[in-house]
């Protein structure tokens, strides 16, 4: 099959028709691309045209999908665009993203990035990844093998959501409109990439881009073994709870330490067991990640479980299995920063 | 040794683009020890380290004039 006949061929879904998802839409529709979703649930506001091109100031109010599949009608008939007002959730997201073979994240926030990458990791859909802050742009395709058969998500580059506020968004930060407009449409060019089968798409690496200096910095992606991945559609469901109330506690070394006086207190080290430094097994109980669902099976009869790790990222998602299974009936803790952090502290004092 | 640091988004607001001349860090784990006690702001953020281009997933060997990004997640969109 040629190029342009794949395109007419394909499916896909653009979660977000924001300042990423306008251009990228356009460059698509006009390519001639089969069928395109469009997923959001926001009106058009005025502080959304300097970067949202495909609005205009009479479309304030008006529903976002409904204004873009009129205007990328206009560019070209041809394409059928099927909408999907709603808010994208863990309830509907799988069946949402099943009808389609590419989709593209353009969305603005950690909750929904972390969710779609965890929805299209388990249904194997390749997932094209945008995101912008200030004047600098990030760009990466996952869930696609590359010629070795390694396939990474966003997990492998980040395994845990940034914390509210830790990173700022778009509307606290500021963005330059270009910047989303640049990025949107490389994002289209790597999607029509994959579908043609030309050129070398980001499969594996993360591109920085920087406006200011015009520079682009592309990094290797490998993949991590500080998450668990979620296999099943359970697996999914179950992270996705209802978790509104904190969850398990970050908590520094003083604290543990506190703790550890605790009668009812166990500290699990989740790191694998040729990690260095090896802890007093006395004290720091060793359940290596891999075998940790199957040690959260059994019940803990301790209250207070603080989980370690390396760099306290294993040790979050721990700490969220434990809480899904436990919930507000014992104390979860997680140490900030992991074993590294205080590395002074366990090599030297953890025998006293 | 000396090392090139590149740090991107929000990271770059307070540790700039530099040679870095560093003595007794000899791995990426001392390196985040350093960095994180040098520039505070850098601790209490999620980043990840690229050694040479290449992300970091577990700690690896720093050797003179290799060159680390430091980088954050962005949401924007």
């Amino acid at each position: 099959m040629e190029g342009q006949e794949r395109l007419t061929m394909a499916k896909i879904l653009v979660i977000g028709a924001g300042g990423l998802g306008c251009p990228a839409l356009q460059y698509l529709v006009a390519a001639g691309v089969g069928l395109i979703g469009i997923a959001d649930h926001d009106v058009v506001e005025i502080s959304n045209l300097q970067r949202q091109v495909l609005f205009g100031s009479s479309d304030l109010g008006l529903l976002k999908v409904e204004v873009a599949a009129k205007r990328l009608k206009q560019l070209n008939p041809e394409v059928k665009i099927i909408l999907h007002p709603v808010s994208i959730d863990k309830q509907n997201i799988l069946e949402i993203i099943s009808h389609y073979d590419f989709i593209f994240d353009g969305t603005d926030n950690f909750e929904s990035r972390y969710l779609i990458n965890d929805a299209c990791t388990l249904l194997k859909k390749p997932l094209i990844f945008a995101a912008v802050s200030g004047f600098e742009g990030q760009l990466a395709v996952f869930n696609v093998e590359d010629e070795s058969g390694i396939k990474t998500n966003y997990r492998d580059l980040f395994p845990v959501s940034p914390a509210t506020g830790e990173i700022p968004n778009c509307s606290e930060n500021g963005v330059l409109g270009v910047v989303p407009g640049i990025i949107g449409t490389m994002a289209a060019g790597e999607i029509i990439k994959l579908i043609a089968g030309i050129g070398k798409p980001l499969i594996n690496k993360l591109l920085h881009y920087n406006l200011l200096t015009q520079e682009q910095y592309e990094i290797n992606i490998s993949p991590s073994d500080e998450y668990k991945q979620l296999d099943s559609k359970a697996d999914f469901m179950n992270h996705y709870k209802e978790n509104t109330s904190q969850s398990y506690m970050e908590i520094n070394l003083q604290q543990m330490n506190e703790l550890r006086n605790h009668p009812s207190t166990v500290i699990i080290d989740v790191r694998e067991r040729h990690e260095f430094p090896q802890l007093d097994s006395n004290i720091y109980k060793q359940i290596p990640m891999a075998e940790f669902a199957g040690f959260a099976s059994s019940e803990i009869e301790q209250q207070n479980i603080i989980l370690i790790c390396q760099h306290g990222i294993r040790s979050v998602a721990a700490a969220e299995t434990l809480h899904q299974k436990y919930g507000e009936t014992k104390n979860i803790y997680s140490l900030k920063g992991g074993i590294s952090k205080w590395r002074r502290h366990f090599l030297t004092k953890q025998h006293e | 040794m000396q090392i090139e640091l590149i740090s991107f988004g929000k990271i770059s607001d307070f540790i700039s683009n530099q040679i870095l001349e560093i003595e007794g860090i000899e791995t990426t784990d001392d390196l985040k020890k350093h960095l994180e006690k040098n520039f505070p702001g850098l601790a209490d953020i999620k980043y990840k380290l690229a050694l040479n281009k290449n992300l970091v997933q577990q700690n690896s060997e720093i050797k003179n004039r290799d060159s680390i990004a430091i980088m954050p997640p962005f949401s924007g969109g």
